[in-house]
């Protein structure tokens, strides 16, 4: 009986299983070995003939200062952004913890950047910020600042404001769903003790929430790596390719310019980058998920 | 209590910020072309909702086949995610099919930046005739999505109580009958969140949108970018075809938001 049971239960695993089986398969395992072979293979859209290349696309990407300068402007341009929008979604997220009238309301006006494609978004920036008709410099020059957003010495600091307008709207209902999450209990013990307000935000509220918040800025990071479309969109990687991050790098050295064996490389060599990183990071999750419940 | 119209002012004032965007697009949507062209602050309204209606058809732009384009897309890789990792969740969660290795796999691709898979997917749409088709975008959209959909199922189904479950196997039902008439009902507000999430971001897709398609299939996303690039001076229409791209998703998923907030806080990573 217990045999014939096992049996079926494995039978059945299989083919509930099976779809995404095959979907792994045909999208995954198939496109990695797709992918390593172009990444050793000479494959220029210009020229007519690809050949094998053994490692030369890997070679030439290690002296490649645009490769290894797009890292570093990801790099640092996700660690800022996703800082300030931790920090503001957190205080936001503080701030919403109490009663006040129209909460709700606003609550969902808050939500609304998270349901706006950031391409869309970026459309809606290139519009706001256009030097002729845009509200953004109208209003700039009416209280008497000269600032040109997209100039080589100011884009560094637009990028970042309008990845914060972006993306504060993530970093705030996370932080404020783990808020609520905190029993009422705790805060009551706090109080009965003679805690202040300051002293049970710092000694109790955060230290609770910090496997939370690290889960989010942990999202916020990994999600600024892979950001492509608000930068691409609004600056197309320049002035020259001051703000190329490493995915506006591989798609343009695929699309543009036609490499596709250093684009392979380059983007296998960005998992490779990532790959130490990612047991403590699935460690964090496992580890956030179960704190929070 | 206390009325905590503080609060509330600079609460507003805030959530103004943040939506600046929007309203800019919005206000500039409704304007006329003289008004838009003489300055940002010039307040003449067209009451003939002339962008929106050149934005539709009348100014000839292909925008409303970008329009039919992402619903196509979305609503297939909704279909697909939820019909290929619902069955696949209860089997890992419920019948121990993969041991933990299929989640911890979900959660390593969700962690892997898409921009990796573009170049292995172009090669292969490419040679099975893929390319600039909705169902290329389908596939593309729903392997990315699915590993969000796995953990968010596995989560519910590991919430629910065994006991129904166990209770209907005494009674004789089998797997299917249990997967359909005990797990699909109790799953509802999962479902949703998936449903909600997976909308969202398959409408918000553009990396792949870019790559994988070159007129037929083009979802609005690329199309309003390249809007700016070809018609950069007709902003009032660019603004209402933004506007009107915006709207599905902002609806879809204001009534819904319980179940946008549960799946993005349930340990789901944002893709």
């Amino acid at each position: 009986m217990s045999t014939t049971f096992s049996r079926e239960r494995k039978i059945a695993g299989w083919l509930l299983s099976a779809p995404l089986l095959i979907l792994l398969a045909g999208l995954l395992i198939w496109p990695m070995y797709l992918g390593f072979k172009t990444s050793i293979t000479h494959d220029i859209l210009s020229e007519f003939e690809t050949y094998p290349a053994g490692f030369e696309n890997y070679k030439n990407l290690l002296v490649e200062p645009n490769f290894w300068s797009s890292i570093r402007f990801t790099l640092i341009f996700a660690a800022v952004a996703s800082v300030i929008e931790l920090t503001l979604g957190l205080g936001l997220a503080l701030l919403f913890d109490r009663i006040f009238p129209g909460k709700r309301f606003l609550f969902s006006l808050m939500l609304i950047p998270i349901m706006i494609a950031p391409s869309l978004m970026a459309v809606m920036f290139r519009l706001i910020l256009n030097e002729n008709i845009g509200i953004v410099p109208g209003l700039l020059s009416k209280i008497g600042l000269s600032y040109s957003i997209f100039d080589q010495s100011n884009i560094f600091t637009s990028l970042i404001i309008l990845d914060v307008i972006e993306f504060t709207a993530f970093t705030f209902l996370l932080s404020y769903s783990a808020l609520q999450n905190m029993s009422s209990e705790i805060y009551e013990a706090a109080a009965i003790d003679g805690a202040n307000k300051r002293q049970t935000l710092i000694r109790i509220t955060l230290p609770i929430l910090k496997p939370a918040l690290a889960i989010v800025f942990l999202l916020r990071i990994l999600d600024s790596i892979r950001t492509f479309d608000s930068i691409y969109i609004l600056t197309g990687g320049g002035p020259g390719t001051s703000t190329q991050t490493v995915g506006i790098y591989i798609y343009k050295t695929a699309f543009i310019y036609g490499d596709f064996g250093l684009a392979a490389a380059a983007a296998i060599v960005l998992v490779l980058l990532l790959t130490p990183f990612m047991p403590f990071i699935i460690k964090q999750f496992n580890l956030g998920t179960e704190s929070t419940k | 209590m206390k009325r905590n119209w503080g609060v509330t002012a600079a609460v507003s004032v805030i959530v103004f910020i943040f939506l600046i965007p929007l309203t800019g697009a919005f206000y500039t949507s409704l304007r006329t072309d003289a008004a838009i062209a003489s300055g940002p602050f010039v307040w003449e309204f067209d009451s003939n909702w002339t962008h929106y209606k050149n934005a539709l058809g009348a100014a000839g732009y292909d925008f409303p086949s970008f329009f039919r384009n992402s619903i196509v897309i979305s609503l297939g890789t909704v279909l697909l995610t939820v019909l290929v990792s619902f069955p696949a969740s209860y089997a890992i969660v419920r019948l121990g099919f993969g041991g933990p290795w299929l989640l911890r796999l979900a959660l390593a691709l969700r962690i892997t930046p898409a921009i990796f898979f573009v170049i292995p997917f172009y090669k292969l749409f490419t040679a099975y005739g893929l390319i600039d088709r909705p169902l290329g975008l389908i596939l593309a959209n729903s392997f990315i999505n699915m590993t969000l959909a796995l953990l968010v199922f596995a989560g519910a189904i590991k919430e629910m109580p065994l006991e129904i479950e166990e209770a209907a196997a005494v009674d004789g039902a089998s797997i299917w009958m249990t997967l359909r008439k005990i797990v699909l009902p109790l799953l509802g507000p999962g479902l949703a969140a998936v449903g909600v999430l997976t909308f969202l971001f398959s409408w918000s897709d553009y990396l792949f949108a870019v790559v994988l398609t070159s007129s037929e299939a083009t979802p609005v996303t690329v199309g309003a970018a390249n809007f700016v690039t070809s018609y950069g001076v007709r902003w009032g229409d660019i603004s209402a075809a933004v506007c009107l791209s915006i709207l599905p998703p902002l609806v879809f998923a204001t009534a819904a938001q319980k179940y946008l907030v549960k799946g993005l806080s349930s340990g789901a990573v944002k893709g």
